[in-house]
This record gives structure tokens, C-alpha cells and sequence, in this order.
């Protein structure tokens, strides 16, 4: 067996905790690489007793030299630590009061003092002990398994040497459980109630760490954090002015709900938060054959009404309508493994989700570094079965069935017996349950940590690790419940307090020591952040989205729509003159409204009688919003002048494809206002005849001649009418959020979201900043930003550059940058300076970074 | 003992500062962390044979995508020219077969400049791809190019990014995973890009894409438009106004000093003389016209000027399109007499031209595609899966003279270079339908190890996510093919 394989398998054998027991009856055939664990082991454990023998016999008499390079921990002590120190110091075991959990406990040592003096390898006790130098044969460590090389040795006192740097979240305690009901926690007696009660529970926090709190950050930081928070947009210019110049003394609170309140963009920022978690999008793996459904309208409804949580989580754990594409899972077409199925993944998603707690391990077999056995996976996959699934484990059938249950039995029962659809409504019921703390803790702790950069329970998916404050975590958690599950309030009471306006505190390189909350750490914008924060600064926004929320309401080509004039034949030849169109409408809750229309040769719309458009050529249609003309709970008249202006007899034709969308018995509803035959004309244009009163059957109108579809000729618009003119240009800015992934947003990192994310990667890499350096997404924003600032009225470098200082960082530039920015703009002012400002605004760290 | 790949691992450290992964990675849970102990620096820790010794330094997969026939290309059977009323059944090979330069190996005609330059290869006739049920190119491509069948509950990496992050660049002004020829706005195009990714391991490690070799100068050089003197001064009022900048408190100035040097690094590699090798125009015509049978010939003159700007990574692709290219549903014959000329030049003349340059022997070169085809048999023979082309018994159309199924018990892959025999055969085919696999099947872990092993990185080299080692050959179980290394 080679020293590699040695390594590896003690590395596991850390892994194997109480799953041990359960392995000796695993199939002989037990195919996983954890397969062959148990012979393995005995090998080693018998390579490692001669090795141990073998050094013994050359004790050295000197402290090998430290190392002189940097130490990286993950690289360089981890494995040696998991190699050599855990399987008597960690998970739960400590020989001689020793334990190794975290880096704390590392330092404390154990019944014979410290282990380790930081910055003093040569006088720390561990770096005797595991180079054998000035210890007794007894303490030369490790005392089962091999010795460390010399160099190993150095590396380890390179290590203290260098401050013992320990990364965030590393442990190697022995798996715990957090408890599960909700906790209240009360407030001391004495807290003053004006105060935010996250800050009166952190006063005893700080208290007990030594935390000096108090500071807050100026408006423009706490404005730039809080629209980033909230909306996902830097704060328009005058608007941060107003707020600074604003001497009330809640005006922090105000701009909270203010955000929280603007109920469209929150949503068009949140959803990208929700897209990772869903894992839902407008493209991807699936869609291509029906393995896969979107959640999106039912996503930015959710959102944009703030559904209560509970029913917000039921919905998705039962596949309410619209909402089942996220249990319904990722289907690729051929034989899938057997954790992977589509029940498997509903039961790995709903947990990891809304109860932080992974199920991927014990999907395939007991997991060897949680609790989570496969009888857990299987009982809940099973809740999405027809019937309890057999489990396998390991891909390989074991013939045993697992009951259908939820993870924690205690919450309540699942009755197999129920079809399908009661039994989802069973576990709904169980997962938001008032039993349930985990539910809320959840959630709180994922939003902590969208507004603070670190969460109080890390990582947010393992909700069974020690929060740093379980006060605070409890407190947050049962206030969503009792708020009647506002996620907005819950958000309120993070973005409302002291701590989130803490002024930013560093994070070094390697992660800290035992984490102590001081404050917010700065955070990088997303990629889809980055994409909104530059359209604020150029007013250039994505030209189509993917996902239209208020319906996209202009279809192309158009199957029903037809040519419509007074005559039958008159594609080929009409009179001239004017004739009048119309077409009612009954509307209930209107909810968006456009059209697209030509004429050959003339025509006027107006809507309820007022004039929206008018067109002269047939092969350039008007595009229009018809939503601001439109009425609710009444009828409404769609009227158009439509005139065939030659002198002579010849073709002539109305066209217009368009539909209303309206919200009526609960229900959304598409009206189709495509022209035919229940258009009606006359050739007389009467008193009234545009109003909702009038009636065209007692004044001799008739049903409109249809001439042919979009097809036909002379006009063959099928061709000539795109669907580039179909879409209907709001002149809303079109989010990244609402646009499908692309290069830019990709390198970013923005993922595929084929399986949950809840934690994006935001470290600057090199072949991103090859992506933002010369690819072609950046460059065309910047291109079409720099030629709209630059044709600004009356542009000038100082102008110019003004407006990008304010727009992009919300401040005025400095003399220094003022001078330098403006020799780049030039003067007159040069397009491609403005695009080379542009660039270098979005490169800057005080964009991209939130402080 | 300290070997070359300690120099390798500090290069890559050089081009990566900008990323700081492991701290950022204290923020990011997810990030994945070395999971067992065999990586780089623990080379020389662990001892010298806790990896292998490296015999490449630099890998090209040539990918044949939509399913290369190995009868018709490098594994001949039994020839059965075209006639109206031949049976479907009788036809194994739709060509002759020719001689190589080695004699107990024969080609597919066709294929005859490769067939020169075999006794500088080994050919595996034995490999099997994975049995995943109903045939979806795109599902064997990912379980081809990450060793693991979708879906996976994590996100899986490429080989090409699990290489970038076990060895870095060879070149710090070189991407260390290099993607040429596939676009992905094509239909499974979201499929493809499912796997053309450093999943878990994260961005820093995906694919440097070049969809069109003709215009990868575009991708390796200022924006296109932006003069070099205007590309500099950009860099230069970056700086400027950054030194300008009164806001100075970031927490840290880890975040902000991490992201300015990725720019310094991106602006490096932009204007560095390395990227030179990106532009096929540089290219003496000679030689170009040697190589340009289309973009798949350019794409290997590409992988050339790479290797030899010192790329890790390449993958040429002849591109994934349904129904295009390999993925030959009809007129298998008279597509594969094209489909070979495309190839066969270009690649013979990428391995000569490694050869006369001294780098083929430290450069792998694998020429594979997800599965085999056959006229007959759908998956594997005997199994249940569905027909996806209708093929009669007899047959009358030209048309459906070829392979149409898809074949997934045997399949050739062709190697190259990188410390492998030379003019060496493994495994065999049956010589009757079904031509499956008969002797030392190789499943893709053994691929994958062969290729890692070549690289000296542990089959069994895995990082952790979610608390689970994540192996590069499926749960570390790859057995590098010995008896073919030299």
C-alpha cells in the first residue's frame, strides 16, 4: 500500500464516526470507494505500528528548522492535521484533555498546558511533541501511525510561526445537533424599547468579546449598502443628495421601507437570490425536453405580493400550480442513479433549502459526516413516490424499504396511506409547522448573511453548527413566526439596526481566528449587480428580457390575427377613403395591454378615445403600450381611422396583433385584440363613435372583411414585421435578473442552477477580469453608455465626469480624479474617453465592492 | 525530492494571487478544499511516490462529438461495398481497410495520413462508454468529460479544470484550460455548457472559450477596435485614478488589492507576446494550408501554436451539433468520407509537427467521442434501449448506408505522445456484429487515470465540498492503464 493511499484512508477513517457498525453489514459487492473501508484500515493500522516502530528507533535530538515558505493551511496542515492529530484529538475524542475542534481549543492544549505559543513554534509543546525533541518517549506524537518527516515538522512550525491562521468554519469537532423547536429569548427587562432588539441582544455580545460598538457609517455608505440590499441598485444621485441633506432622525428607517415598500424592484433584485435557491431559470439543462419547468411567474408573484413565508415555503414543498418545477427537479432522458431521481433530488433540495441540512451524503448511503442516514433521504423521497421507495445504497438495491417520514419525527407523521397530494400537504404542514425553529432559523440566517457577508450559523446550509450567537439567531427566528412570516419585517430588523451600520471589518487573507461578529464584511457585487450598477450609471438597460413580469403581450407571428378592410379582394384593390374600425372589450383587473399595427396606407388608434398612434407605412408597424389607456371593471373601445389615401382604387388593409391581459376571478386572462371579422366598420364617422355608449349594430356597422393572414400579398409581413418589433419597449429598465445568463454574467458567476446555490463564490479571478477586460457584453454596454453620455445637452469632461463620479460611487470627484478623468474624456468631450471612464469606474474596487 | 512539478505549482501561484482562493474561500463555504493529501507540495511531503511521475506536462483531447463509428475509422471490420439489396445485417465497415505503419494495425480508408504516423501512437479499440439508458449525446459527453453521469448533486468540474486547478498554467501568460471550436447557442447547447465548466471547483478553473479558432486572436487581445496605445493608456488612468481614489477603508485591503490584480494579470495576458500563439494569421501559409481543412483542421493548428506557447489544456472539438458532424443519423458513409478528410490531415500533421518541434513527448494527445456507432444495434446489444433512426433490412438508398445507431459496447480512442508507447494496440473488438469490446475493456476512470496518471496527479486526488472528498476519477476509483505507458 502506498504512503498515498495511507493518507487518504486516515483521512476517511475521520470521516467514519457511527457509521462504522453499519458498514460491516454493507454488501460484499459495496462498490463506493468507501467500499472497502474496513480492510483498508486494517492494513493501514498495521503499515502505521511498523512506521511508528521504525521512527521510534531515531528519535531526533533537534527541532527540524521552520519553513520558509508561506503556509497554506488547506494545503499544507489540514491533511497533516486530519492525518495525524484527529483520530484521538477531534471528533469528539480528546486524549489527554487535548482537543484539536477548533483553533482555540488547538492553542488551549491539554492536561499539560498549552500546545501551542503563536508566533513561537520553538517554545510550543506540539512541535516537541511531534518532532520527539526534549519529550519523553510517551508523548512523541503521534503515538499511533507514522511520525512527521522533518518537513512536516517545519511546515507545522511555519505554521505558528506565521499566526496559526485557521480559515473560517474549519472544524474538527464531532458533528453536533442544533435543537429544533423555536426558543423565545427574552429581551432583559431593562431594554429600552426604542432600541432594535438585535442590537440589545448584541450589546451583551460585544460586552462579552471585548467588541467596541457604536461607530455607524456615514449616509452615503449606509444609502449605497441599503439600495444594494434591498434593491440591487446604486441610488440615483439626487435621491442620495436629498437623503443627506434629510435632517430627520429616522431617515435610515424611512429609506428602509421606502426600498422595502418598492415592491417591483425588490422583487427584480430578491429574485436572483431565489433563482439560486430554486435553482430556476430561463435556460438550462432540462427545459430542452420537458425535464425540467420554470417557477418564474409564480417566483415574481410570490415576491412582489411578499407571501408570507409559510405559505411561500408550503407552496413549494407541495408544487402548488406554478410552482412545482422545484420539486419537480432536473430529468436528463436515460437511467439516472438512484440518488439522483427526481424524488431524491425534491427531498435534497426541500432540505438543504429551508432546513440547512444536507441530505446529498445520505442519499447514497449513511453519511459519514452528519447524522443523516439513507432511511431519512428515502423516507422523504418516498412522500414524493406513489409508494415507500426500496432504498439503495450505493446504487445497489437493499431490499429494505424505508417508511415515509420527514427528518424529524417529532414534528409529526406522515401518513403513507394519503394519495400523493395529501401526503404533500401532510409534509408542508409538518416542515412549517410551530414546532418547526428550524424553518425560520433558517431563513434569518441566510439573510444575516446576505446583509452582513457571514452568517451566525456557518455554513447557512448546515444549520447543526454552533451559531455564534443562538441568542440573536433564536431571537430573529421566532420574531419572522410572529410577524406572521413578513419576510420583509424580519429583513427590516437586520437593515434597521446599529450592527448593519457598523463601519466594515477586515477579513485576512486565511480566514480568521474563533469568529467574533465586529461588524458587516465588505462584499462584492454579483454578477448581476455589476450589470444593474453599470446600467445606473449609462441609463442602458438590457434590451429583451427573458422573463417579461407583466406578460409579453404582443405574440409574433400572430396565428389569429388577419388583414381586415371594408371589402372582400381589397388586398388587391380597395376605393380610396377613410373607413372606421372598432372593437370592444370587456375588461375585469387589468394587468398589461400592447399592440402592434400598420396600415396600408394610413391610420389613427385611439383607445377609449383618446389618440395613442398613428402610422403611415404598413411595413413599419407602431409598437404600442396600450396599459395607460385601458380601464379596468368596465368595456373598452379599440377604434382606428383607417384610411387607403391614393386616388385611385388600390390595395388596402389593417393589421394589428395585440392582446390585454387582465386579472379576472382570481384567474389571468389574455384577451386577444388581434383584427378580423369581430372588428366591425362603417364608412361614416358618427358622433360618439369611439365611446363605450355607442352602438355600432344600431347604426348599421358590419362585421370587417377578412382579406388573409400575414402572409398574404402584396404586404407579406410575415416576413417584414419582426418579432425585434414585436417586443414592446416599455422604457422599464429590463434587470439582469430578468435576462438569461450571459458571458459576462457567466464569468461573473452567475451558475447553470442545476443544482441549489446558496452561497456564490465571490472571489475576482483572472479569467474574469479576461471576460471584463475585453469581452464583448461589457464592451457593448459600455459603448452604447459612453455615446448617451457623451450626446448629453451641453457635455463637457467636467459635466461628464460629474455625472459618472455621483451616478457610479455617489460622490463627487476628488481634484485628482477630476483632473485625470477629464484629460480621458477630453475636451470636446471624446466618446471613447467617456467608454474608457466607464471601464475603469466599473474596475474600480469602490465599485464592485460593498463597504 | 523536489521535481518539476513544485516549479509548475509556484507558476500557477503566480498567475492565482489575484484570486486568493483559500481566503475567500473562508467566505465562500462552498469552496472547495484539497480533500485528500496528494496534491502538488504534498508530492514532495509524502515522498516521491505519493504521485506519479509525471511523463506530460500538457494534454489536447481532439473530440470527435455525436459519436464516431470505430468501424468506420480505426477499427475495420469486414468490408461490404454498396449495392442496392445488401442487408443491413451484413454490413459492418462501409470502407476498406488500409495498412498503417505498424503492421498488425489497420485503419479505415480514409485515414491514411494518420495511418502514417500510427507507430508514433497507441490506439485503444476497447474502450466502452458509459451505459446511461436512452441515448442522449450531450449526457454521454458530460459523463465522458467530467467521469461522472448527470445529474450529480454537486456541480461537477471538467478534466480540463480539474488539471487547471491541480497543476495551473504552464504558462502564467497562458489559460490553463483552453475550449476550441464548440459554440453553444446550438441546439443541447445548455447541455454542453452543464459540463464545459469548473463546477464546484469555481470560475477560476473553467474553460478559456473559443468557439471559431479563426478569431481567437479576438479573445487574447485588447478589445476589438481599441488600438494598443489606447488599451495601455486605459490601464495607465486605472491606475491613476485609483491612486486618486479618497476612499481608502475597504475593511481589508484583500478584497480590493485581489481584484485589482486580476486586472493586472488579464491586462498582462492581453498584451503579453504569448498571445501571439492565439493568432492562426502569424501562421507561415505553408503551413497553414497544411492544417486548414476547415475549423477542425484549424482548431489543431491552434492547439499547436498553444502547446507551444506552453498551453496545459486544449480541447479541439469537430463542435456538437444534433445531427451534424459524427452525429451521422443518415448518410453515414458518404459523411464519414468527409468527416475523415476533415480530420485526418490536421491531426497527423499537429503530431509531426510536436514531434519535429520536441514536444510530443511531453504533450498527450487523445483522440476520442462519447460512444461508437453502429448500423444495428441502439446502446448496448440486447438492451432495451430505443431505436432513434429507423434502418430497413435491405437496403436500397445510399442514404442508409452507414452507421446510424448508436453503439455504446466499443469504441476506439486514438493517443498520442506524453510518455505512451509508441505503435501500440489495446484491448479488441469482436470481428462480428456485435463488434463489441472482447478484451481489456477500458471505462472512462481508467481513461481519466491514464491521462492523470501522465500528468502525475493521484487518480485518487480528490477536493472537498459539502464535507465530501470529490475525487477526479469517480469516487478515486480509476486505474491508470499501465501496460500502456512506456
Amino acid at each position: 500500500m502506498s504512503r498515498t493511499a495511507i493518507v487518504e484512508v486516515l483521512w476517511m477513517a475521520t470521516w467514519i464516526k457511527n457509521s462504522v457498525l453499519d458498514r460491516a453489514n454493507a454488501r460484499a459487492d459495496f462498490a463506493h470507494a468507501w467500499g472497502n473501508i474496513r480492510a483498508i484500515l486494517a492494513g493501514v493500522f498495521f503499515f502505521a505500528g511498523g512506521l511508528a516502530h521504525a521512527a521510534g528507533d531515531a528519535k531526533p535530538v533537534a527541532l527540524p528548522p521552520s519553513a520558509t515558505r508561506a503556509i497554506d493551511f488547506d494545503q499544507d496542515i489540514k491533511p497533516l492535521l486530519q492525518a495525524s492529530c484527529v483520530q484521538c484529538h477531534g471528533q469528539g475524542r480528546s486524549k489527554g484533555e487535548f482537543r484539536i475542534d477548533t483553533r482555540a481549543t488547538f492553542i488551549k492544549g491539554g492536561e499539560n498546558g498549552a500546545a501551542a505559543i503563536v508566533g513561537d513554534s520553538a517554545k510550543s509543546a506540539v512541535v516537541k511533541m511531534v518532532a520527539g525533541v526534549g519529550v519523553d518517549e510517551d508523548q512523541f506524537m503521534p503515538k499511533k501511525g507514522r511520525k512527521l518527516s522533518a518537513e512536516e515538522v517545519g511546515l507545522v512550525r511555519a505554521w505558528i510561526d506565521q499566526g496559526m491562521k485557521w480559515p473560517d468554519g474549519v472544524s474538527f469537532a464531532a458533528g453536533k445537533q442544533q435543537p429544533l423547536p423555536p426558543r423565545k429569548v427574552a429581551l432583559p427587562a431593562t431594554a429600552d424599547a426604542k432600541i432594535n432588539p438585535v442590537d440589545v441582544l448584541l450589546a451583551g455580545y460585544f460586552a462579552k468579546h471585548g467588541v467596541k460598538a457604536g461607530a455607524v457609517v456615514d449616509d452615503a455608505v449606509f444609502a449605497r449598502r441599503v439600495w444594494h440590499d434591498v434593491v440591487g441598485l446604486l441610488p440615483p444621485a439626487d435621491e442620495l443628495k436629498q437623503f443627506q441633506a434629510d435632517s430627520s432622525p429616522d431617515k435610515r428607517e424611512k429609506l428602509v421601507w421606502r426600498l422595502l415598500n418598492d415592491n417591483q424592484r425588490y422583487t427584480e433584485h430578491w429574485l436572483s437570490f431565489w433563482n439560486d435557491l430554486l435553482r430556476n431559470d430561463y435556460k438550462g439543462t432540462g427545459y430542452i425536453d420537458g425535464g425540467r419547468k420554470q417557477i418564474t411567474p409564480w417566483l415574481y408573484k410570490s415576491l412582489y405580493e411578499n407571501k408570507p413565508f409559510n405559505s411561500f415555503v408550503s407552496e413549494l414543498v407541495r408544487g402548488a400550480e406554478g410552482s412545482e418545477g422545484f420539486t419537480k427537479g432536473i430529468v436528463w432522458r436515460g437511467v439516472v442513479n438512484a440518488a439522483q431521481t427526481p424524488q431524491m433530488q425534491a427531498a435534497q433540495n426541500i432540505s438543504q433549502v429551508f432546513m440547512g441540512a444536507n441530505l446529498k451524503c445520505a442519499s447514497c448511503h449513511d453519511s459519514f459526516v452528519s447524522h443523516w442516514q439513507l432511511a431519512d433521504a428515502y423516507g422523504l423521497a418516498g412522500v414524493y413516490a406513489d409508494k415507500p421507495l426500496e432504498m439503495e445504497r450505493c446504487n445497489t438495491p437493499t431490499g429494505k424499504i424505508a417508511p415515509m417520514k420527514f427528518l424529524y419525527p417529532e414534528l409529526g407523521n406522515i401518513d403513507a396511506n394519503l394519495p400523493r397530494e395529501k401526503r404533500l400537504e401532510q409534509l408542508a404542514g409538518l416542515i412549517t409547522s410551530e414546532k418547526n425553529g428550524r424553518l425560520s432559523r433558517t431563513i434569518v440566517n441566510r439573510f444575516w448573511k446576505k446583509f452582513m457577508g457571514r452568517a451566525i450559523t456557518e455554513p447557512t446550509d448546515d444549520m447543526d453548527n454552533e451559531p455564534w450567537d443562538a441568542d440573536l439567531l433564536d431571537w430573529l427566528a421566532a420574531d419572522l413566526s410572529d410577524n406572521g412570516w413578513d419576510l420583509k419585517k424580519s429583513m427590516a430588523r437586520i437593515l434597521t439596526s446599529k450592527a448593519y451600520q457598523m463601519p466594515v471589518v477586515p477579513v485576512a487573507e486565511g480566514g480568521q481566528e474563533v469568529f467574533v461578529f465586529r461588524g458587516p464584511v465588505v462584499r462584492r457585487l454579483s454578477a448581476e449587480e455589476f450589470e444593474d450598477a453599470l446600467s445606473c450609471v449609462t441609463g442602458v438597460w438590457a434590451a429583451k428580457a427573458a422573463f417579461d413580469p407583466n406578460g409579453s403581450a404582443i405574440k409574433w407571428p400572430h396565428k389569429k390575427a388577419r388583414w381586415i378592410w371594408s371589402v372582400a379582394g381589397a388586398e388587391k384593390s380597395a376605393p380610396p377613403g377613410t373607413i372606421y374600425l372598432r372593437k370592444e372589450v370587456m375588461l375585469q383587473d387589468l394587468i398589461n395591454g400592447d399592440a402592434m399595427l400598420g396600415c396600408d396606407n394610413q391610420f389613427v388608434l385611439y383607445v377609449n378615445g383618446k389618440r395613442v398612434a398613428g402610422g403611415e407605412a404598413w411595413d413599419k408597424p407602431a409598437v404600442v403600450e396600450l396599459k395607460a389607456y385601458l380601464v379596468s371593471n368596465t368595456k373598452n373601445v379599440i377604434a382606428v381611422e383607417a384610411t387607403n389615401t391614393t386616388n385611385a382604387p388600390s390595395p388596402a388593409g389593417f393589421f394589428m396583433t395585440g392582446t390585454i391581459i387582465h386579472r379576472t376571478g382570481g384567474a389571468r386572462k389574455t384577451i386577444d385584440l388581434g383584427s378580423d371579422k369581430s372588428w366591425s366598420w362603417s364608412g361614416k364617422m358618427e358622433e360618439g363613435w369611439m365611446s363605450s355608449a355607442f352602438d355600432p349594430a344600431a347604426h348599421g356597422w358590419k362585421p370587417a372583411a377578412e382579406l388573409g393572414d400575414e402572409k398574404i400579398a402584396p404586404w407579406h409581413i410575415d416576413k417584414k414585421w419582426t418579432a425585434g418589433t414585436a417586443v414592446a419597449q416599455t422604457g422599464e429598465p429590463v434587470r439582469a435578473a430578468l435576462c438569461a445568463a450571459d458571458p459576462l454574467m457567466m464569468a461573473l458567476g452567475r451558475t447553470n442552477r442545476e443544482q441549489v446555490m446558496t452561497d456564490r463564490p465571490s472571489m475576482a479571478t483572472t479569467l474574469q477580469a479576461l471576460e471584463l477586460s475585453n469581452g464583448s457584453t461589457l464592451a457593448e454596454t459600455l459603448r452604447k453608455g459612453a455615446a448617451k453620455l457623451a450626446g448629453e445637452r451641453g457635455a463637457t469632461a467636467d459635466s461628464v465626469v460629474e455625472q459618472v463620479y455621483w451616478r457610479g460611487l455617489g460622490r463627487a470627484p476628488s481634484a485628482g480624479e477630476k483632473a485625470a478623468a477629464g484629460e480621458l474624456v477630453g475636451a470636446p468631450v471624446k466618446v471613447e474617453g467617456v467608454e474608457d471612464l466607464l471601464w475603469i469606474l466599473g474596475m474600480l474596487p469602490e465599485f464592485q465592492l460593498v463597504r | 525530492m523536489i521535481s518539476g512539478f513544485q516549479n509548475v505549482n509556484l507558476s500557477r501561484r503566480n498567475l492565482l494571487k489575484g484570486a486568493s482562493a483559500a481566503a475567500l474561500g473562508a467566505m465562500a463555504a462552498s469552496f472547495p478544499r484539497i480533500a485528500s493529501a496528494d496534491e502538488s507540495s504534498a508530492a514532495s511531503r509524502f515522498g516521491p511516490d505519493a504521485n506519479p511521475k509525471p511523463t506530460a506536462d500538457a494534454v489536447i483531447v481532439l473530440w470527435m462529438a455525436g459519436g464516431m463509428a470505430h468501424t468506420e475509422t480505426f477499427d475495420p471490420k469486414r468490408y461490404t461495398p454498396f449495392e442496392k439489396g445488401i442487408k443491413s445485417n451484413d454490413v459492418l465497415s462501409t470502407f476498406p481497410a488500409i495498412d498503417t505503419a505498424v503492421d498488425h494495425i489497420k485503419f479505415s480508408q480514409g485515414l491514411e495520413n494518420l495511418a502514417k504516423v500510427m507507430d508514433r501512437g497507441t490506439l485503444i479499440r476497447s474502450y466502452t462508454s458509459g451505459d446511461l439508458g436512452f441515448i442522449l449525446h450531450s449526457r454521454h459527453q458530460f459523463h465522458w468529460h467530467t467521469g461522472y453521469a448527470p445529474p450529480q448533486t454537486v456541480a461537477c468540474p471538467h478534466i480540463g479544470s480539474f488539471i487547471a486547478r491541480a497543476l495551473g498554467p504552464k504558462n502564467p501568460a497562458m489559460p490553463a484550460f483552453i475550449d476550441i471550436g464548440q459554440r453553444f447557442d446550438v441546439g443541447e447547447g445548455e447541455e454542453l455548457k452543464s459540463f464545459h465548466t469548473a463546477g464546484f471547483l469555481g470560475s477560476e478553473y473553467g474553460p478559456f472559450l473559443i468557439p471559431q479558432p479563426a478569431e481567437a486572436v479576438q479573445a487574447m487581445s485588447p478589445p476589438k477596435g481599441m488600438s494598443p496605445g489606447r488599451f495601455a493608456d486605459r490601464s495607465k488612468y486605472y491606475k491613476r485614478l485609483l491612486e486618486n481614489s479618497p476612499v481608502r477603508e475597504f475593511g481589508s485591503d484583500f478584497q480590493k488589492e485581489s481584484l485589482v490584480r486580476s486586472l493586472d494579470n488579464a491586462h498582462r495576458l492581453l498584451t503579453s507576446p504569448a498571445s501571439k500563439a492565439f493568432d492562426l494569421t502569424l501562421e507561415p501559409k505553408e503551413s497553414f494550408d497544411k492544417y486548414n481543412t476547415g475549423r477542425f483542421g484549424q482548431g489543431c493548428l491552434l492547439a499547436r501554436r498553444l502547446i507551444e506557447g506552453g498551453a496545459r489544456f486544449i480541447e479541439v472539438t469537430s463542435e456538437y451539433i444534433p445531427f451534424f458532424y459524427w452525429d451521422t443519423h443518415d448518410n453515414g458513409h458518404t459523411r464519414l468520407a468527409k468527416l475523415k478528410e476533415e480530420i485526418d490531415r490536421p491531426i497527423a500533421q499537429l503530431v509531426l509537427d510536436l514531434e519535429a518541434r520536441g514536444l510530443l513527448d511531453r504533450t498527450l494527445i487523445i483522440l476520442a467521442s462519447e460512444f461508437s456507432r453502429d448500423m444495428l444495434i441502439e446502446g448496448r446489444p440486447d438492451s432495451k434501449v430505443k431505436n432513434q433512426v429507423t434502418q430497413p433490412d435491405i437496403m436500397t438508398e445510399l442514404k442508409h448506408y452507414g452507421m446510424h445507431r448508436h453503439f455504446t459496447d466499443g469504441a476506439s480512442v486514438l493517443m498520442f505522445g506524453g510518455g505512451l508507447k509508441k505503435g501500440h494496440l489495446h484491448g479488441k473488438t469482436a470481428d462480428e456484429r456485435p463488434c463489441k469490446t472482447i478484451e481489456k475493456r477500458v471505462v472512462i476512470e481508467d481513461l481519466h487515470a491514464t491521462i492523470y496518471h501522465a500528468l502525475g496527479i493521484s487518480p485518487k486526488l480528490a477536493y472537498e465540498i459539502e464535507k465530501r472528498p470529490f475525487y477526479v476519477t469517480r469516487d478515486g476509483l480509476g486505474k491508470p492503464i499501465l501496460e500502456m505507458m512506456a
